[in-house]
């Protein structure tokens, strides 16, 4: 029973966290008017509580709130955005390879195989400079790798339910693969992709994150955590919040995906015992 | 695993906190100093290097005849007088008595005439631009080197750490054998030496103007600036060699650590490529310069260590005409009516190259990005590794380009030769700027003497390029060096460089 209560304790968590997240990103307009982008020389590195700046500024005097809450919405958005297709690619192509096994299966699996070997930072980093730095970059990658993990599970899954009785019922009533595969099927499939889905993102957004600090990722003067840090590392010593806080929302965001995601995972996992 | 991995990475990422490491060597011990430099240096024949890592080690064994001191003033060193003909042809110079090499042997004037004729035949990346036409040794201890037509800059030219004395045939070594272990008049000697690690000099004891008093001068590679500052503070350095600015304030305001500071030959600068569509029109280049705060720039990025750039020649060099020149400044409402006259009133889209992994270059594009929205420009960033940052500029592949200018020796011309020649290998720094008055007064800047006439003849030029706008001086950066408060008689070059000579611990 206690562990139960600490179970749903970790989903309540995570969905507080990752809550709040969402509405500072959606809501940033509103809870601070500072533009992110305006520059003010005279009064570069300032301290947080300085007036007019809750968290200071940064070293060409923007509104480090402002730059926080933007690069959040930024971050986030192509944190989501980026995964919406592979995930539903990914699972689908893994629920094909895991129900119709044979041929299918091992194409997709051959496939899979192959590019997991293949070192993602590398890949990462050699599409960023094919294409440029940029947002695209990220999101070509991901279209290319990102799809793997989710395949992977759906035909772990798959495999285990085409030989169940209710799956067997609905052959033998004639339903058609694909209404079988999204009927039947998706539904078992959804949860376990939705876990793998949150720590995904949590890895998504650090190398979102990776790439802007080594200023192949977003570009300025749009704001992002990643090129905070790299741009408050030369003032380490004495201004250390310039780093740190952006830093401190990229750990925050991870705590809250994982706390989610576990949550997730054993909220379902009781359900279905 | 995964997630407990992006943990660790992110707080890698958000502590960037970097620890020194290595055993404590306490600085100033056994009379040893210790000098925290970015890179080792890899080759000391100073014929073939130009970089600043070889230069500074390469400077502290090899001396020229005449050499500059910390105000930029070209005086004679190892010559004890010089004389140039009215006509600006022959230059006599006559080697001070008593100069001997760290090995004990004596300087000859053949030796002078060996090192010099070794650099013209060798050419190198820091040649003698100066039309030389022989070099002779006319008796034990004067030189005499005539050119084929006057060349003011050449006296400066010498100055260069290129233009050192070496023993004559290498002291009978061979060339590599020499280059291992060089010998010279200056003050230091090699001792041990990793090329891809940190330098030991032993001190000269036959050195001329008296043995150094410190024995040993180590140069310490540590390649990060935090962490070379951590180690200042901690004592296991002496000095540290570009100190940021963003972290000077700190070294000056702690009692152990201080900063010192001096003028530099360096310059930062915006330059445009003038073959661009857009930047081809001098009213689009003159509208930009019109909408930048230089003033801001230079109290943003300098902390107070950097002065505001009226023109491209440095203020640490004679002829400079910061104060006087009439150049364009902050005025958006002139950026605007400039903009209107040139061929897009309307405003463009562009892009400014600059070397990826430099902060300072980073703040500069955001600020030019800025000023550029004012008036219409939308100008994207594009920072290249910077290895193709520099391919690209040089294949003339860029619309606007941030860098720096360095001159190589204290003659308006270091600076003029390689931003105002559209012949000169560098085509005008790469942007390719075409101006018949500007070259027709640097060639005037080149064959007339020093003086009143030399001046006006500059300030002139550096007029021509305030208007033209070329480039955009954004400012003077000052050399900053972090010492430990106990070192004394550490004497800055204005081309970064430092003389250890007279450096005492107390």
């Amino acid at each position: 029973m206690r562990e139960k209560r600490i179970r749903k304790k970790t989903l309540m968590i995570g969905m507080i966290m990752m809550g709040l997240l969402a509405a500072l990103a959606v809501l940033a307009p509103l809870i601070c008017s500072c533009d992110p982008l305006e520059q003010d020389l005279y009064n570069v590195l300032k301290a947080p509580g300085s007036s007019g700046h809750l968290l200071g500024t940064d070293q060409l005097g923007r509104d480090i709130l402002a730059r926080l809450l933007y690069a959040g919405r930024t971050d986030l958005a192509v944190m989501v955005l980026a995964e919406i297709i592979p995930f539903f690619t990914g699972t689908f192509l893994g629920m094909v390879s895991g129900y119709f096994g044979g041929r299918a299966e091992w194409v997709i699996t051959l496939v899979t195989d192959t590019f997991i070997a293949f070192p993602y930072y590398l890949l990462v980093i050699v599409v960023a400079f094919a294409t440029g730095a940029g947002i695209h970059g990220i999101f070509i990658t991901f279209m290319l790798v990102g799809w793997l993990v989710y395949a992977r599970v759906a035909r772990g899954v798959t495999s285990s339910l085409r030989r169940s009785e209710w799956v067997e019922a609905a052959k033998i009533m004639g339903y058609s693969d694909l209404r079988i595969l999204v009927t039947e099927v998706f539904p078992n499939v959804l949860p376990q992709a939705v876990v793998v889905l949150m720590t995904d993102m949590a890895a998504l957004l650090v190398s979102i994150v990776t790439l802007g600090y080594l200023g192949i990722g977003i570009t300025p003067p749009t704001p992002d955590w990643g090129m905070m840090i790299s741009e408050g590392q030369s003032f380490v010593t004495t201004a250390w919040w310039l780093s740190v806080l952006p830093g401190l929302m990229v750990v925050y965001t991870g705590i809250a995906l994982s706390l989610l995601g576990d949550g997730l995972a054993d909220f379902w996992r009781r359900d279905s015992v | 695993m995964k997630k407990r991995a992006s943990f660790i990475l992110a707080l890698t990422l958000a502590a960037s906190l970097l620890v020194g490491s290595g055993k404590v060597v306490l600085a100033g011990e056994n009379n040893t100093f210790i000098y925290a430099t970015a890179a080792s240096a890899t080759s000391l024949d100073l014929h073939r290097e130009i970089t600043q890592n070889n230069a500074f080690a390469i400077d502290k064994i090899f001396e020229p005849l005449v050499l500059f001191d910390e105000d930029g003033i070209v005086g004679d060193w190892l010559a004890e007088s010089h004389t140039i003909s009215d006509d600006g042809l022959v230059y006599t110079f006559v080697l001070r008595d008593g100069l001997k090499f760290s090995d004990g042997t004596d300087v000859t004037a053949e030796d002078v005439k060996f090192s010099l004729d070794r650099h013209l035949e060798v050419e190198g990346p820091l040649p003698l631009e100066a039309d030389i036409a022989s070099i002779e040794a006319t008796d034990d201890k004067t030189v005499v080197i005539t050119l084929n037509q006057a060349y003011t800059p050449f006296f400066s030219e010498l100055a260069n750490f290129s233009n050192g004395i070496l023993p004559k045939d290498f002291g009978g070594k061979t060339e590599e054998e020499f280059f291992q272990n060089p010998v010279g008049t200056g003050p230091f000697a090699v001792d041990e030496w990793d090329p891809a690690g940190d330098l030991t000099f032993v001190r000269n004891e036959y050195y001329w103007r008296g043995t150094p008093s410190i024995e040993k001068l180590v140069y310490k590679v540590v390649d990060d600036d935090n962490q070379a500052i951590n180690q200042l503070k901690t004592g296991e350095v002496d000095a540290v060699a570009d100190l940021s600015y963003a972290n000077a304030a700190e070294i000056d305001g702690n009692a152990e650590t201080a900063v010192i500071t001096g003028g530099s030959w360096n310059v930062e600068e915006i330059f445009f490529n003038t073959l661009d569509e857009h930047f081809s029109d001098v009213h689009v280049r003159r509208a930009l310069a019109l909408a930048i705060d230089r003033e801001a720039i230079t109290q943003a990025l300098t902390f107070g260590y950097g002065e505001v750039a009226n023109t491209v020649l440095p203020n640490a060099i004679r002829y400079n005409t910061t104060d006087s020149v009439n150049a364009l400044n902050l005025d958006l409402e002139a950026a605007k009516e400039e903009l209107a006259q040139s061929a897009y009133p309307d405003g463009f889209d562009t892009t400014v190259s600059i070397a990826s992994g430099n902060n300072v270059r980073l703040q500069e594009a955001q600020i030019l990005q800025a000023a550029g929205a004012q008036i219409g420009i939308n100008i994207e960033i594009d920072a290249k590794e910077i290895a193709a940052f520099r391919e690209d500029f040089k294949a003339l592949n860029f619309s606007i380009m941030i860098n720096s200018a360095t001159a190589d020796y204290p003659d308006a011309d270091s600076i003029f030769a390689f931003q105002v020649d559209p012949e000169g290998f560098s085509q005008c720094y790469w942007t390719s700027y075409k101006s018949d008055e500007a070259v027709k007064l640097l060639k005037e800047g080149q064959v007339t003497p020093d003086g009143d006439e030399r001046a006006a003849v500059y300030a002139d030029l550096q007029q021509v390029l305030a208007d033209d706008v070329p480039y955009i001086p954004l400012y003077y950066p000052s050399i900053t060096v972090g010492i430990r408060s106990n070192v004394e008689g550490l004497v800055i070059l204005p081309n970064g460089s430092a003389r250890f000579e007279n450096v005492t611990f107390n």
